[in-house]
């Protein structure tokens, strides 16, 4: 565990996507090491366009994202590939290759980490399986090791997702809408695995939700978009009705609830 | 209570004789240009049944030398779809647009492809048997390149409708192009590759039959040397046992394609 490192700073950056789309405006945001950062904002609000500035798979017009003090390349190459190896990274769609087992779905996370011609080969050193293994550990699915994954349910899925993030060994997680393809029991089981993940190793988690009582629940500190602009920062402890009115734009209803008897 | 159909549109007459017009003068002007005439076929028929007359029974004791060149026919195909299946992988891959290292090599792979399916395989046929001599080797080669222009065409069509997501997670954890294609990007298109190099086979043992009339090897070559000779009680014989051949070949391969499909 390096709690040094996993450090994201965001400086002036602006993201403009090819149709003229702003996924980004001058976004000033700086994430300390280790930290569990929820956010929030309704649909086109730019919470993907955030996460995926951070690994590079969305390029920036301008300003820059920094992790660790370094800029994210903004082109494909090995500098890139070294950035993305440190940082893990969980979808909602899960993305898993669905006809190989659980375990060699693991092992994709160790891909930067070994010789390219051993995963040409298939043929991972014994240190990197036990990592992998080590990883389903961590999300309790390790009798799953030799299931094909098409044969899991969405939230076993989800974990090996999960998995494979923990088996890059990374500094940073993060997690794009993990829990908007689960039902509401998965959905919280997902989200404390990944608090649980975050305490433990100290992984800096940046998680991506559009139900503001789970937002409230599990994180520590929410961040709010809108239009692409940071709207608003501060504890989840502190954040009120009103702060998420501002970010939505509008009153929110049961939909932007979980559980539809919960209270915010 | 009356059914209140609307009223039927008339026909466009104009378009239908148009059309018709059309088609008949196009048929006459050709006939014309090629020297068709009914009346010489009507005269014709006559040589026409005596050939069939005289290929007909099957020689059925010329059956047991054919089954070593047709196993040399079968042996042309394997050979020709193992190896073009191999140089389609990767051809199909940088021809797909989403897969590709870059424009100019896709560009380039396509037009690459392009001539390849242009030019027939009894072209590479010639070609390669000027090249290594006359033989199944050269047939071989040829039905490997006539594999690759059938299999990376069809397959980066197949490669091009896959879901983006997977290849952009493994782009995520820091992976390679290669390992992008290798973990991303194939296991998605699998089973349709299999099913392609299946369907090639079988063009390859049919072709394998047409390639030996030009020396490559084969039951072709059998076919052709019978007919030069007038055995037409032989070509009765192997045209009878290429179908029954080719037929279960076809069978057996459709098989496996409905079951991966």
């Amino acid at each position: 565990m390096n709690t040094a490192k996993g450090s994201i700073e965001f400086q002036q950056t602006s993201v403009v996507y090819p149709n003229g789309t702003v996924g980004m405006k001058d976004l000033n945001l700086v994430i300390e090491p280790g930290e569990f950062v929820v956010i929030v904002g309704s649909s086109g609000a730019g919470k993907s366009t955030l996460l995926r500035a951070v690994n590079g798979l969305n390029k920036v017009t301008s300003g820059a994202v920094r992790v660790d003090g370094v800029a994210v390349p903004q082109k494909e190459g090995r500098e890139l590939r070294e950035l993305r190896k440190q940082i893990g990274m969980i979808f909602q769609d899960f993305r898993l290759v669905k006809r190989l087992s659980v375990m060699s779905n693991v092992l994709i996370g160790r891909l930067a980490h070994v010789a390219g011609w051993r995963t040409l080969l298939n043929m991972w050193p014994e240190h990197d399986r036990e990592i992998a293994m080590r990883a389903l550990e961590r999300v309790g699915i390790t009798e799953k090791a030799w299931t094909k994954a098409s044969q899991l349910s969405g939230g076993q899925q989800q974990r090996v997702g999960i998995a494979r993030a923990l088996a890059q060994e990374p500094a940073i997680i993060l997690a794009d809408e993990p829990v908007a393809s689960l039902d509401p029991v998965t959905t919280h089981q997902i989200m404390r695995d990944l608090v649980r993940i975050n305490q433990d190793l100290g992984i800096t988690t940046l998680v991506n939700l559009h139900f503001l009582d789970l937002a409230r629940e599990y994180g520590q500190r929410i961040i709010g978009l809108r239009h692409g602009e940071l709207v608003y920062d501060g504890s989840a402890q502190s954040v009120t009705d009103k702060d998420f009115r501002e970010i939505y734009g509008r009153d929110f209803t049961e939909d932007d609830l979980l559980d539809e008897d919960a209270k915010l | 209570m009356s059914l209140a159909l609307p009223k039927k549109p008339p026909k466009n007459w104009p378009l239908i004789l148009g059309a018709g017009g059309f088609l008949a003068f196009m048929t006459l002007w050709s006939a014309t240009g090629i020297g068709f005439s009914l009346s010489e076929l009507v005269c014709n028929l006559g040589s026409g049944s005596r050939l069939l007359q005289e290929s007909w029974p099957p020689d059925f004791s010329f059956l047991p030398r054919l089954l070593g060149p047709f196993m040399e026919t079968i042996n042309i195909a394997i050979i020709g779809t193992v190896v073009g299946g191999i140089f389609s992988i990767p051809i199909a891959v940088l021809a797909a647009r989403n897969l590709t290292t870059g424009k100019v090599v896709w560009f380039l792979d396509r037009n690459f492809m392009n001539i390849l399916r242009t030019l027939p395989d009894l072209f590479w046929a010639m070609l390669f048997a000027t090249a290594v001599g006359f033989g199944p080797v050269a047939g071989a080669l040829a039905l490997s390149v006539f594999t690759v222009a059938v299999i990376s065409k069809l397959w980066s069509e197949s490669l091009e409708a896959i879901d983006m997501g997977l290849p952009e997670a493994i782009r995520a954890v820091g992976g390679s192009w290669v390992q992008m294609i290798q973990f991303g990007a194939l296991p998605q298109a699998l089973q349709t590759y299999v099913s392609y190099a299946l369907y090639a086979f079988e063009l390859n043992v049919r072709a394998s039959m047409v390639l030996g009339l030009v020396g490559a090897g084969g039951i072709g070559m059998i076919l052709e040397t019978q007919r030069a000779n007038f055995e037409y009680e032989r070509v009765t014989m192997i045209i009878l046992f290429v179908l029954v051949a080719v037929l279960i070949i076809e069978q057996f391969s459709s098989y496996i394609r409905n079951k991966l499909a």
